[in-house]
């Protein structure tokens, strides 16, 4: 039954869905709009998904809904949105002002991120947040493995130009 | 290793990408060198703050929008209907065709789809728009198509035999989106078509002989066309009829 299926093995992946649509569309209502096209897509074509990594799968779906729709109309173009999220999760053994350094650090690598160029964005999002292999990466994306190297290190040396200095950010003193 | 070559690594190094041999020589470097130590822990520290930016989770109102969803266009009774209707004439044109075909050899239902495939071919060269997606990994290709088209095309690497693959692309062939993969043979260029067969694509007319297949010649072009697994294939090539033969038969095995 295709659609049993598809509840234990696309829903549980929804989440991840999500955030890389989220980062990719930098808009709430666009990622939805995406996932939810994604998942229809997903249903259809699952007789395609052959002992291959879901999450990955469901992720290249995405990536392709994402471009069909919006690459046209230059991605980069489109205004920046950017969500005042809080992070709730809790940092024990910070003190308070510790924790708003913290905070602050957060907010911003959240918006230095948002202001990479997508081809960027996402790849880092993937690696980072999503913890996919090159090779995973390299299909989500469609782009060669290489390229995948490439733009990760472009990527990085630019957060890591906008960001500054890491250790003071990191909360933590400078590493000897 | 010199910091040049650690400067191009670090990426990989740093996400565990490296085999076990240059990653220990990579080490060997990092132990001697505070430069190269430095931009490694930039970019572990780096890791560390994006990983620490919050995820965004899915709202529960798009959870249950899917948890509900439906592919609609395949379930929805009134195309239930259509799809019968359409398949109906598809058959009877099917009926249709054979009985041309019969009364009049010359008469050949795939000989305009044939036409169609060598001006996609030509096409494909002249435009110099072959690929939307350039890879040779047979795992790159195949999962291009998904979410393109409706189906998933069968996508084999044959370099082994001498027919490297080179890429895919999105073309139409009379009227229906087709999967074009793009393979080499020396100079030559092979394009493959692939659509579903069943589907109301133009040679439908021969589902149920599995094993049915056409050669032809046509101003200079050589096309195979055979059927497999629900599939219809299209390979044409300016290459000669008995190599186009040998990649027929390493893709239908």
């Amino acid at each position: 039954m295709p659609r049993r299926i598809f509840e234990e093995v696309v829903l549980p992946h929804v989440d991840a869905a999500f955030n890389y649509a989220r980062w990719l569309t930098r808009s709430d209502a666009d990622a939805e709009d995406v996932v939810q096209d994604a998942c229809i897509r997903a249903l259809r074509f699952l007789p395609s998904l052959r002992g291959d990594d879901a999450r990955a799968w469901l992720l290249t779906i995405v990536r392709n809904t994402w471009h069909g729709r919006f690459s046209r109309k230059g991605a980069s173009a489109q205004p920046l949105v950017v969500n005042e999220m809080v992070d709730e999760r809790s940092d024990e053994g910070l003190d308070p002002e510790a924790l708003v350094i913290r905070q602050q650090a957060v907010d911003s690598v959240r918006r230095a991120i948002e202001e990479l160029p997508v081809d960027f964005r996402e790849v880092i999002v993937l690696r980072e947040l999503e913890g996919l292999s090159y090779k995973e990466i390299a299909a989500v994306a469609g782009i060669p493995i290489g390229t995948v190297m490439s733009r990760l290190a472009r990527g990085r040396e630019r957060l890591l130009a906008v960001l500054g200095p890491l250790h003071a950010m990191e909360g933590r003193r400078d590493v000897s | 290793m010199t910091c040049h070559e650690v400067g191009r690594l670090l990426d990989a190094y740093v996400d565990n990408e490296l085999d076990p041999a240059q990653s220990a020589s990579l080490q060997e470097h990092l132990a001697s060198c505070v430069g190269c130590s430095r931009r490694v822990a930039d970019r572990e520290s780096l890791g560390r703050l994006i990983r620490s930016v919050p995820y965004y989770e899915a709202p529960d109102r798009l959870r249950a929008h899917i948890a509900t969803a439906r592919p609609r266009t395949r379930y929805t009774p009134s195309l239930l209907a259509w799809a019968a209707a359409l398949t109906l004439a598809v058959s009877l044109g099917g009926v249709a065709a054979v009985r041309m075909v019969r009364a009049r050899p010359s008469v050949d239902v795939t000989a305009s789809v044939a036409e169609a495939v060598i001006s996609s071919h030509v096409r494909s060269l002249m435009a110099d728009h072959l690929f939307d997606v350039r890879s040779s990994d047979q795992h790159m290709v195949k999962p291009w198509f998904l979410g393109k088209v409706d189906f998933s095309p069968p996508v084999d690497d044959l370099s082994s035999i001498g027919f490297p693959l080179v890429g895919g692309r999105l073309d139409y062939i009379a009227g229906r989106p087709a999967a074009a993969l793009v393979y080499q043979r020396r100079q030559h260029t092979i394009n493959l078509f692939i659509w579903p067969e069943a589907a109301g694509a133009p040679a439908s007319g021969r589902q149920g002989q599995p094993d049915k297949e056409d050669v032809r010649s046509t101003r200079g072009f050589q096309t195979r066309h055979w059927e497999r697994g629900g599939m219809s294939f299209w390979a044409v090539s300016d290459l000669n009829d008995a190599e186009l033969g040998q990649f027929e038969r390493a893709l239908r095995h």
